[in-house]
């Protein structure tokens, strides 16, 4: 299809169409809305994105956002070193915090094996979270990965890996329903899921 | 125009789809592979459940599309719940799902494909051999018609001293004319079973240096004919 948009209207359509889940249709709806609306929005918006880009990054312990060196959970000192909860995404954290259950620390993987797409150990925070270990007296591990085949290969390999140190490994139950992200489950099924979580042996 | 149809498949892969779909790649029974959007299964709570995960075996009824069909209704043939317990049986799941991807054809019927795959899975979570993703590799590429020559040197006709296999060349060479990668007799005589109708046999044999071998040369195989890597393999073979 030719390009019938003058060049920075195909600009700002091609630039949305790359953000994750836009397709070419919802990325010229968004194009267009952006152009309709009042100047002032749209400098917010884009102010908002250098901002978040500039100020924001990765936590150097366990990879959740921060606006310093560590995160302000790993900054919390009435957290507990001795639990680990390993999740994929950042956004898990806010979805594991909002049941108010769980008073330990994260390590964000910054996604999940993906045998399929290539995607193995390497491309996550792996070694980062087996360093962590020792040096923080971690107990137990508890692994919340999504509840469908990635999460489960990338916790069972991780349950794998840690074999050989002393630490306690546990799955997040399986209250929750295989398939879905755990980010849509709400606050209750995710709170009992964490409370009934087994040991992975 | 646009009409619902039944069939059995198994799911291939999946791709997220917007907020909270996805795209389900699946090899039917009667259509080939078909690909189709399952609309709000990312959602906890939805009417799919965990139905649609990779190497699951469904009954569906889809709504054909002009591209892409859309999911109406599945029902479980297999769960995957017995394979996703155990880190080696994901892994070979993967492998056969993904040659089986780079295999098929989209909408042309291969029942013969689809029955296959479906008894791969069900011998890989019922089954410790290490033979299992070999043998069916070795089995879909004779379904594609590349079978290997395991009895006589491909070059000479020698059938003593059978040394090497190498693929471009079709099968196995003699000590004279060797090129490829060395073969071991018994990793020969694990093959010669595994295309002979003696997969019962093959299957039983324990894991073993031969056993390793087989492996690496059917991966091999199916890489040189679907001209690429297999990247479920590449991703636990690093390790
Ligand atoms: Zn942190
Ligand atoms: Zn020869």
């Amino acid at each position: 299809m030719a390009a019938t948009y003058t060049q920075p209207v195909q600009t700002l359509i091609d630039e949305l169409g790359r953000l994750p889940g836009v397709g070419p249709k919802s990325a010229q709806r968004i194009a267009f809305h952006l152009l309709k609306a009042p100047r002032d929005d749209v400098a917010r918006l884009a102010h908002s994105i250098t901002d978040a880009k500039t100020r924001v990054r990765f936590c150097v312990r366990c990879f959740n956002f921060a606006e310093a060196e560590l995160c302000p959970i790993c900054l919390d000192d009435r957290r507990s070193g001795q639990v680990l909860c390993v999740v994929e995404e950042s956004r898990d954290i806010v979805a594991l915090e909002k049941t108010g259950e769980f008073h330990g620390r994260y390590h964000v993987l910054l996604g999940a094996m993906s045998p399929l797409e290539g995607i193995g150990p390497e491309q996550l925070k792996m070694k980062e979270l087996f360093i962590r270990l020792e040096p923080e007296g971690v107990e137990e591990v508890i692994l919340c990965t999504n509840p469908n085949t990635e999460g489960e290969v990338t916790a069972l390999y991780i349950a794998r890996m840690l074999k050989p140190f002393d630490v306690k490994v546990t799955r997040i139950a399986s209250g929750l329903p295989v398939g879905g992200d755990l980010e849509y489950a709400d606050e209750l099924t995710l709170g009992r899921a964490l409370e009934g979580r087994r040991e992975l042996t | 125009m646009s009409r619902l149809y039944r069939d059995s498949g198994v799911v291939l892969r999946t791709y997220k789809l917007a907020e909270s779909d996805r795209i389900i790649v699946l090899l039917t029974e009667e259509h080939g592979k078909v690909r189709a959007v399952a609309k709000g299964v990312r959602k906890t709570g939805s009417k799919f459940g965990g139905r649609l995960e990779p190497m699951s075996h469904i009954r569906l009824l889809l709504h054909e599309g002009r591209d892409l069909d859309i999911v109406n209704q599945v029902d479980t043939i297999d769960s995957v719940a017995p394979l996703m317990i155990d880190l080696d049986h994901i892994t070979q799941g993967m492998a056969v799902l993904e040659a089986v991807d780079q295999m098929a054809m989209d909408r042309e019927p291969n029942p013969q494909l689809y029955r296959m795959l479906v008894g791969a899975l069900r011998t890989i979570s019922t089954s410790d051999s290490p033979l299992v993703v070999p043998a069916f590799f070795w089995k879909l590429l004779a379904l594609e018609g590349v079978r290997p020559e395991l009895d006589v040197c491909v070059r000479c006709g020698e059938t003593a001293a059978l040394v090497a296999f190498d693929m471009d060349h079709g099968g196995v060479l003699c000590r004279n004319c060797r090129s490829g990668a060395p073969i071991s007799a018994e990793a020969l005589q694990l093959m010669r079973l595994i295309l002979g109708g003696q997969l019962n046999a093959a299957l039983a044999a324990p894991v073993s240096q031969a056993s390793h071998e087989v492996n690496n040369h059917a991966t091999r195989a199916v890489e040189h004919h679907i001209e690429r890597k297999l990247r479920s393999v590449a991703v636990f073979e690093r390790h």
